[in-house]
């Protein structure tokens, strides 16, 4: 599956936060991150997220998409971060 | 599913943050570790050994190409499906000469299957190429009268040799003509194009066993010996046709790929990067294309295709069930 990750945590946290996604998924801008995942990695992310941040104050959101086949994806400005096989 | 990482730039490759962090010149960038299967290295990358620790750890493969895109070798972790008895089994299909001639001529067999199929489409499209058809069925129906593995490699040769010099006329393009099979150094567009893919499906199968019980180093048709590993060229001999040759013709027919791609060096001829990066965009696209496998009724990819003629030749050596070559029925 395709999921797209956002999250807003206290300044405290961002880096940890940022290091995990780092692992499971794609950078593409400040506190997004995308990718094809799949379900035991997510399962794992969701796992490591829960322990880093502190639940009554930050708030992570996943957008779970099963196939990006009917979906599409445009930009505005510029490219900041994204996936590549080649670099 | 994991996915293949291919570096053309040159840099630092290490370990940053519990994730893997490639920094060039221009740009700093994570890879994310527990999405990647395999790092194919092709630019000048500096690597350190705690990467490397941190590779085998994350059962990652990394494979290297020089400057001229031969491939130099793989870091392949240590196995982490460890299984003396798949070894042992392995080894006494090896030795015992009716057995490995077994297996053998079943990865011809398919090699050549396949091949035919290629040629059978393009039949179908109106080339003249019934003369070569005829010609390699021919020489499919002697495959089991030979008792010996140089003959079956012989065999094996000529009607590749023959199956080559079809290209000429599926592609009628001037800049790519085949005139005969060059290699370490190839000595033609058509021939280095041929031999890059070649390198890149070896690799490719040789990730695959690893994530299987097999033991690259003992194959089958090809002989074992000090140097390399083998049973991923055996098995690469079924998918050269399906894959790597269709890439070529598509790539090229459609002009994805020309004359000025190439350039010649002291040592011999070199692709450009962005044919690089175009065939492999391509090769990395049919591996995932899938298609609905007919024993299994389910929906499988060229790359799972790959694994699951690993696991039927695990099953054979169990003695569980004879194992057939792939052919594709299209």
């Amino acid at each position: 599956m395709f999921i797209i990750l956002v999250y807003d945590v206290g300044e405290k946290r961002v880096a940890k936060v940022l290091k995990i996604c780092r692992k499971y998924l794609t950078w593409v801008q400040n506190s997004v991150f995308e990718g094809e995942i799949t379900e035991s990695a997510y399962k794992k992310l969701k796992l490591e997220l829960k322990r880093a941040i502190v639940e009554d104050e930050d708030s992570v959101i996943f957008y779970i998409l099963r196939t990006i086949k009917y979906s599409d994806r445009e930009m505005l400005g510029r490219k900041k971060g994204g996936e590549e096989i080649f670099l | 599913m994991k996915k293949a990482i291919y570096i053309f730039s040159s840099g630092e490759l290490k370990r940053k943050d519990n994730t893997l962090y490639l920094e060039t010149e221009d740009r700093k960038n994570y890879i994310p570790v527990e999405n990647t299967s395999e790092i194919y290295i092709f630019g000048e990358v500096n690597i350190n050994k705690r990467f490397l620790e941190f590779a085998s750890q994350n059962q990652i493969i990394i494979h290297f190409f020089n400057h001229y895109d031969y491939y130099v070798g793989s870091f392949y972790p240590r196995e982490f499906l460890n299984s003396g008895y798949m070894i042992l089994k392995q080894a006494e299909y090896y030795l015992d000469k009716e057995k490995r001639l077994t297996i053998a001529r079943e990865f011809v067999r398919g090699a050549v299957k396949n091949i035919l199929q290629v040629i059978r489409y393009y039949i179908n499209r109106g080339k003249d190429l019934v003369k070569i058809d005829e010609r390699i069925r021919e020489l499919e129906g002697r495959i089991d009268d030979f008792n010996e593995i140089d003959e079956l490699m012989a065999i094996e040769g000529n009607i590749r040799e023959c199956y080559y010099s079809s290209f000429d006329k599926i592609l009628q393009n001037q800049d790519f003509k085949f005139c005969k099979r060059t290699t370490r150094p190839p000595k033609n567009n058509l021939n280095s194009l041929i031999s890059f893919g070649n390198s890149m499906i070896y690799t490719i199968v040789l990730s695959e066993i690893y994530k299987t019980h097999l033991d690259p180093r003992i194959g089958f048709l090809h002989a074992t010996n000090f140097r390399r590993f083998t049973l991923n060229l055996d098995v690469a001999e079924i998918f050269k046709p399906i894959i790597v040759d269709r890439v070529i013709l598509t790539l090229i027919g459609r002009k994805v790929i020309t004359k000025d791609d190439f350039e010649q060096d002291s040592e011999g001829l070199i692709i450009k990067e962005k044919a690089k990066r175009e065939f492999i965009k391509e090769l990395e696209e049919k591996l995932s294309t899938t298609f609905k496998h007919r024993q299994i009724g389910k929906n499988v990819s060229y790359r799972r295709l790959i694994r699951l003629e690993l696991y039927k030749l695990e099953k054979h050596l169990m003695g569980e069930q004879e194992y057939s070559a792939f052919v594709a029925g299209w």
